[in-house]
């Protein structure tokens, strides 16, 4: 029995597959099922990630060729090797790391001041009809000014130092984070409100084990395009006042024409993109254990 | 010792939608004594689960008096087992049968105790970690109605609980409930579409005309306690309440069905039959 329990608990490790594959036709059957049918997908993801990992080996050997034959202007596009030795020079002068870690507190700061409000708010707004009412015209009106038209707002208010940074990163997260929640606590079907409701929870309960959980999904999206913001502003938020950074390294390097070092950092954002995807990605799928895919 | 622990009067419920208004219960008065059991039928869409939700207060009535005697202030006053799927998919089969206990501050090792005897009774022991969409509908019907049980309120609102279920889970469950109302004699109002699980568990049966839902008649279950179901359905005093239930309801059935054909003409026009008298004799039921 144990070990049943545990099966259903990491129905996701796939080690648990042809465990579950080899169970008997038992009262389990069901939940077998639902795994041979999850194995079936994984080995079709198999397939795409070979899929996906040649497209850009493949533009990368073109560019490589594409410059030296005169196809590709070096000056803006300088070949891949360039890149990958400028790379190592800043890996080695220890610049590459004060760049990412001076962009990554920014950022880290930036999401967290702008996620947990929405957050709360988002709820607060989903939950009750009241907040949203009084709530609802000030974001809609405010949401769409582009963030980048505050910046100049932002800097007259606070100066060129680390708050202003922090703050233009906060409002994008802010927006996305908010938003989604609240549609999140839309979206979960009325009837768990009046269960709730039914079996005596508190204000605290529908908080933390109804809207939030229920929510869960479509915040972990506002999550997502939350750091895609974050890392959208970092690059505009260093452009003025900063003298470290990977949005400044950008901008300096286009000021004295170094587009290979453009292109690391680049290389930094993207990756810094790629590990935050999984990173909550993985955070995901260990708080909702309860969504089938 | 019959005080009354439910009192109706005049009773009524209207829902404005966009410019209409749609009469779900209009006057129903209706007292239910303390400890018992009463099973509501009616034709679809007459209003039973309006009632049971305005007697669960998720809904407030346009007019009429609702009394509710209120006896033990330890335990909660009602629990609902509500017709459509209704557990968190967010929370495994255990926190989901604790959900009620856990919102009264009750302690981890009591709810331990508590969720663990209702697994057993709705046999899904090995399903406590589980979570809903690993389960099957019948499955997670059967967890709703752990739920409702494990709160031990004083007055079970049952809706429609075991409509989705499979012949052998549905006798098993009518057992354990008409073992656990005479344990405790709470206070259960259990809406069914079925005349005889009506008779299996009820002492009193209500029926309800077909929309606008309002009180019908009401008819004593002097079947003796304790009930075997696998006996009852050769009992010749069931079947007789049978076949006099059904001659009541039968006629709302086809009312209903007559006023469905209606609304795309003439909607909530009850008084407007005789047009339609013609086209009845053509139902089949
Ligand atoms: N929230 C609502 N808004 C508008 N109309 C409603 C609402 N809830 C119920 N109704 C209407 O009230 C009437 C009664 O509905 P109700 O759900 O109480 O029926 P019921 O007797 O439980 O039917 P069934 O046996 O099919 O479950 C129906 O005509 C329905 O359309
Ligand atoms: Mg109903």
């Amino acid at each position: 029995m144990a070990e049943r329990n545990s099966a259903v608990r990491d129905a996701t490790g796939d080690n648990l597959i042809s465990r579950a594959r080899t169970e008997g036709a038992t009262d389990e059957g069901g939940l077998a099922f639902r795994k041979q049918k999850r194995s079936r997908w994984s080995m079709g993801g198999h397939s795409n990630a070979v899929l996906g990992f040649l497209s850009p080996v493949v533009i990368l050997v073109l560019w490589e060729i594409a410059v030296p034959l005169g196809l590709l202007d070096g000056r803006f596009f300088p070949p891949p090797h360039a890149i990958a030795g400028t790379f190592w020079k800043m890996v080695k002068s220890g610049q590459l790391f004060s760049d990412v870690y001076v962009s990554l507190y920014r950022i880290i700061l930036g999401f967290l001041a702008g996620a947990i409000p929405g957050l709360i708010i988002g709820l607060s707004m989903g939950l009750f009809k009241p907040v949203r009412w009084l709530l609802r015209p000030i974001i809609s009106a405010t949401y769409p000014i582009p963030k980048l038209a505050l910046m100049p707002l932002i800097i007259l208010m606070f100066g060129f130092g680390e708050t202003q940074k922090v703050i233009t990163i906060a409002l994008g997260t802010f927006f996305m984070v908010l938003i989604n929640t609240m549609a999140g606590v839309l979206n979960l079907d009325k009837i768990y409100l009046d269960v709730a409701k039914n079996y005596g929870a508190s204000r605290r309960d529908f908080y933390l084990r109804v809207a939030l959980p229920g929510a869960l999904p479509l915040i972990f999206t506002g999550l997502e395009l939350g750091m895609g913001m974050a890392l959208l502003l970092i690059v505009a938020a260093e452009m003025t006042g900063a003298v470290e950074g990977i949005g400044y390294r950008i901008w300096a390097a286009q000021a004295v024409f170094k587009t290979k070092e453009m292109f690391v950092a680049f290389i930094l954002i993207s990756l810094l993109g790629y590990i935050f995807a999984e990173a909550l990605s993985t955070i995901q799928r260990k708080v909702i254990p309860w969504k089938s895919q | 010792m019959a005080t009354d622990k439910i009192v109706l009067r005049g009773l009524t419920k209207q829902f404005e939608v966009k410019d209409r208004t749609i009469t779900a219960v209009k006057a129903v008065d209706l007292s239910i004594r303390e400890g018992e059991f009463v099973c509501i039928v009616g034709p679809s869409g007459c209003g039973k689960t309006t009632l049971l939700r305005i007697l669960a207060g998720l809904e407030t009535a346009t007019a009429g008096e609702i009394q509710i005697m209120r006896n033990d202030p330890s335990k909660p006053l009602n629990s609902m087992v509500f017709q459509e799927q209704s557990i968190f998919p967010w929370m495994s089969v255990r926190k989901n049968i604790g959900f009620g206990l856990k919102c009264r501050g009750v302690n981890r090792r009591t709810i331990a105790e508590v969720v663990d005897r209702y697994l057993s009774m709705i046999g899904l022991q090995k399903f406590g970690e589980a979570y809903p969409h690993q389960l099957s509908g019948g499955m997670k019907q059967r967890v709703s109605v752990a739920r409702a049980f494990a709160n031990d309120p004083e007055i079970l609102l049952m809706d429609e609980p075991f409509a989705a279920l499979d012949e052998q889970n549905k006798i098993m469950l009518q057992e354990e409930l008409l073992k656990i109302w005479e344990g405790s004699r709470k206070t259960v109002i259990f809406i069914t579409h079925s005349i005889d699980e009506a008779l299996i568990l009820a002492d009193r049966v209500i029926i309800m005309t077909s929309h606008p839902g309002t009180f019908k008649a009401s008819i004593e279950v002097d079947l003796p306690r304790p009930r075997r179901i696998a006996e009852l359905r050769s009992d010749s005093r069931f079947n007789e309440l049978f076949t006099y239930l059904w001659s009541i309801l039968r006629e709302e059935v086809r009312k209903a069905k007559v006023s469905e054909g209606l609304t795309f003409r003439d909607e909530d026009e009850h008084d407007d039959h005789s047009r339609t008298l013609g086209d009845e004799s053509k139902l089949v039921l």
